[in-house]
């Protein structure tokens, strides 16, 4: 028996050894049941919350390439699409009503170019003549005004954006309708101004600017942006910023207004504006 | 003794999340089977203070491995790895010791040891390391010389790593002084 105690004081490094081995080879033979329902979870959650935050970092080294992968099927699946055919139907939404003459109609298009870094903007659409859009129809997305048809091929039309220093747009403040116009004077394509707002009207940061129904281009009501900035009052007038609740540069599909009661208010006001001379 | 316990502990953890945010995730084809890997951690082991108790070394050996098997999911292979670093450790320490000794105060570095005791002590250490990694790995003594040519290129990359982080801590220690 001392012999025995006097071998293993001896060889007891060797015996831890061998001892932890013995564990270590446990460990790795009952790999699959025993580190899975014990080590790992007493120590999920440390080692969990290692990896997630690793992760969270190399997600973004992988960005790129998940991006990529990501644009290559969005193309596959638009190119299965239907809207990636043209579409020679017409898609007019119409309500037939007896006691109120329709006076709009909304005309669904799709972007197909656009623009929102140069002076005049232009947005073409993948509907034309034979879908029923004409010269100087307005058009809205559903966040707000787009801008107006400038010009109509059989099959596209372009628009000239609201992002045009030739594009002026009838609107109002929306709470106690001072009307003004809303242009576009260069600069980030989020920013507009609003002209022509009499100095003494009371005015807010983010007060919301809509169209007016004086012009024959939009319906009354349209969305055009908010306030920003409360400009430097000139002597009657206030320039005021605004930004537009339209994403020009996130533009997929439109509406493209169909004014019914156009033409008989164009010759109605000609008349009367010739009847003056 | 406690500043000790304070770099070694600090030692550690730098290493355990180099080795497996970094090197584990660093897959280059190696030259026959599987990835090439390096396996700086067990440079912990290597430079553990040179009379630490032999029992406590091997205990911090197999810690040390298992906290790398519970990143890698791989039960007990590094740990039964790393502690024939243990066992072979105090004993290949004297064989290779100058003929007085070693001082207690010396450090297990490239700097303390000179450059090429630090080389045969760490490479040795490094080969023998791997190669029980690497066994248990296939289990097997199937294609040995081709698991031997694994063993010693993955070797050569972490003794590559080794001696530049003893360049790096030198420069720094010296950028201290």
């Amino acid at each position: 028996m001392r012999n025995f105690i006097l071998i293993i004081r001896k060889y007891n490094f060797f015996i831890v050894f061998l001892l932890l081995q013995v564990v270590s080879a446990w460990f790795l033979v009952k790999n699959s049941t025993f580190q899975r329902s014990v080590i790992v979870s007493t120590s999920n959650n440390a080692v969990g919350q290692i990896y997630s935050a690793y992760s969270n970092v190399t997600d973004y080294l992988r960005l790129g390439v998940t991006n990529q992968a990501l644009a290559e099927e969005n193309a596959r699946l638009r190119k299965a699409d239907s809207s990636s055919f043209y579409d020679t139907s017409f898609k007019i939404m119409k309500v037939n009503d007896t006691l109120r003459k329709q006076q709009y109609e909304y005309i669904t298009a799709k972007v197909i170019n656009n623009s929102v870094t140069k002076v005049n903007n232009y947005i073409t659409l993948n509907a034309g003549y034979e879908k029923g859009i004409r010269k100087d129809m307005g058009v809205i997305s559903s966040n707000g005004v787009v801008g107006i048809v400038k010009d109509v091929s059989a099959h596209f039309s372009t628009v000239m954006s609201l992002l045009n220093s030739n594009t002026k747009v009838s609107s109002k403040i929306k709470k106690n309708d001072y009307p003004g116009s809303v242009v576009w004077t260069g600069g980030p394509p989020q920013e507009g101004v609003l002209m022509d707002i009499p100095s003494h009207a009371k005015i807010v940061v983010g007060d919301t600017i809509v169209t007016t129904p004086f012009s024959d281009f939009f319906p009354g009501g349209i969305m055009v942006g908010r306030i920003t900035e409360l400009g430097t009052s000139g002597e009657s007038f206030k320039e005021i910023k605004l930004k537009f609740t339209t994403d020009f540069q996130n533009l997929s599909y439109v509406y493209v207004i169909v004014n019914h009661l156009k033409q008989e208010r164009e010759i109605l006001e000609a008349r009367t504006e010739s009847d003056d001379r | 003794m406690i500043a000790d316990i304070i770099v070694n502990l600090f030692r550690f953890i730098l290493l355990v999340f180099v080795q497996v945010l970094v090197l584990n995730q660093i897959e280059i084809s190696g030259y026959l089977n599987g990835y090439l890997n390096a396996y700086l951690y067990i440079v912990f082991l290597l430079m553990l203070p040179v009379n630490i108790n032999r029992m406590l070394l091997l205990l911090l050996c197999f810690i040390t491995g298992l906290t790398i098997d519970l990143f890698s999911g791989t039960a007990g292979m590094h740990a039964s790895a790393c502690l024939f670093i243990g066992f072979i450790r105090p004993g290949f320490l004297n064989v290779i010791a100058p003929r007085e000794g070693y001082e207690s105060t010396l450090r297990l570095t490239m700097q303390g040891m000179g450059a090429s005791t630090f080389l045969i002590y760490t490479g040795v250490l490094t080969f023998v390391h791997h190669l029980v990694l690497f066994l248990i790995e296939s289990f097997t003594f199937l294609n040995f010389f081709n698991l031997l040519l694994h063993v010693i290129t993955c070797s050569f990359f972490t003794m590559l790593l080794i001696v530049m982080s003893q360049i790096l801590s030198q420069r720094n220690r010296e950028a201290e002084a």
